[in-house]
């Protein structure tokens, strides 16, 4: 085993927290005025910025456009500074277009897209600092944007990883534990129903502690989709005392 | 005004029995759930179900639907149509720009094959027309004109003064007294400033 134990002896992880410990969440919504919809979040030391314009006319290329409902479009992206060395290529690398098709497939989900034929709604990802949970945080800081933008959600989708160390599943893991070779399991959820929006795993798991791993998962987005709904109904609070309701 | 109730996405409101769903809410199973983080609004309308709706403060983006009255401007004409930018629907502005198309045909009720478009609209106009459908893949809105109500409502005229209406189709240059000729809609009195 190398020199750092990603799970000591006494059950703590190399940033002090317990197994099943979450990171400090903060967020807030309606960060710009210029877009439709706008959230920061911080999931630790990830921070993650996420801009949502719509529905309006389908750009670009027109055959895009679905005569039933709205086309869904995202793009993930890193700053240069995000990671410890400068990124040298931060859009249109293979990782963020995956992510962009994972937000894509996600946000699909959620969306009442049927309500809006004929359009287009743009999400923007950009992640200010990595450390693991890429992915997720920007999930979570899509959807406080969709909120704020008043687009019709089925029901929150919260993110958070997972992994597997010692027998034990440990959940949002930091940028050391996510590189460190062993399993990284990341999950949306639509929380109230329990539906699963997307499922992603790296690395190898054996089949047997899969169940124990996505039920760890789940508990996971389950907190941090009450941290979500916090967010929002003190922002619902804050805009409405503003406007003397 | 009792205080309203704050909601938010998914969060389930009553069951399909007790009230109608109104906008800002989905069907599920048989129970009426929140789409939107907003407030809960409860309507009675009568011996009706009453309607329950969310609502914000800030109306989000309401798209065209067919049958709705669209405000819009002509950027150019053609002999076969007209192409236009939808500014407003009903009464509320539009954040962003959608296209829209106005055929020859629409233009007016009668002699629908003698219109000529430039004697109907010319490009700055702001004209008030109504939804007829979605339009395909490759197309537009699609709008019409042809009903009394509707047609061009402000007009430039070559000089740049604001034309006056003076009859369906035609419309007069106060500075000039040049007439001109557009597809005028007759405005109902009580939407008149004076």
């Amino acid at each position: 085993m190398a020199g750092l134990e990603l799970l000591s002896d006494q059950g703590y992880r190399l940033d002090g927290r317990k197994a099943t410990e979450l990171r400090k969440v903060q967020a807030r919504m309606g960060v710009f005025a210029q877009a439709d919809g706008s959230a920061y979040i911080e999931q630790g030391n990830t921070k993650a910025l996420a801009v949502v314009y719509g529905p309006h006319e389908v750009r670009g290329s027109r055959s895009r456009t679905l005569n039933d409902r709205a086309v869904i479009n995202c793009q993930y992206s890193m700053a240069t500074f995000s990671t410890s060395e400068r990124k040298r290529r931060p859009h249109g690398d293979r990782k963020s277009t995956e992510m962009s098709l994972h937000l894509k497939q996600t946000f699909e989900a959620a969306v009442l897209t049927n309500l809006y034929p004929r359009s287009q709604i743009d999400i923007y990802v950009k992640i200010l600092q990595s450390d693991g949970g890429n992915y997720s945080a920007g999930v979570n800081a899509a959807t406080l944007a969709v909120i704020d933008a008043g687009i019709p959600l089925r029901d929150y989708v919260c993110a958070c990883t997972a992994g597997f160390v010692d027998e034990t599943p440990l959940t949002d893991l930091c940028h050391a534990e996510e590189s460190g070779g062993g399993t990284s399991l990341a999950m949306a959820l639509l929380p109230r129903g329990g539906h699963i929006a997307l499922l992603q795993m790296d690395a190898r798991l054996h089949q047997d502690h899969l169940e124990t791993l996505m039920e760890a998962a789940m508990t996971a987005c389950k907190s941090i989709s009450k941290v979500l709904d916090q967010v929002v109904r003190q922002h619902l609070q804050e805009v409405s005392a503003l406007t003397g309701e | 005004m009792s205080p309203m109730k704050l909601c938010v996405p998914g969060d389930r409101l009553c069951s399909k029995e007790d009230c109608m769903p109104g906008t800002g809410v989905y069907l599920r199973h048989g129970y009426i759930y929140s789409s939107l983080a907003g407030y809960i609004l409860r309507k009675n309308e009568g011996e009706e179900l009453p309607v329950i709706s969310v609502v914000r403060d800030t109306e989000a983006q309401l798209l065209p639907d067919v049958g709705a009255i669209v405000t819009c401007k002509v950027t150019s004409i053609n002999s076969r149509f007209a192409k236009v930018h939808i500014l407003y629907v009903g009464s509320t502005p539009l954040k962003d720009r959608f296209r829209g198309t106005i055929r020859k045909e629409d233009v007016r009720a009668t002699e629908k094959d003698r219109v000529e478009t430039y004697k109907s609209f010319r490009p700055g106009d702001i004209v008030l027309a109504k939804v007829i459908s979605l339009g395909d893949v490759q197309s537009n809105y699609l709008l019409t004109t042809a009903e009394n109500e509707l047609g061009v409502v402000v007009a430039h005229s070559e000089a740049g003064a604001q034309m006056v209406p003076i009859s369906w189709c035609e419309m007069q240059c106060p500075r000039t007294h040049a007439k001109e000729f557009r597809k005028v809609a007759r405005v109902q009195p009580e939407y008149l400033h004076t």
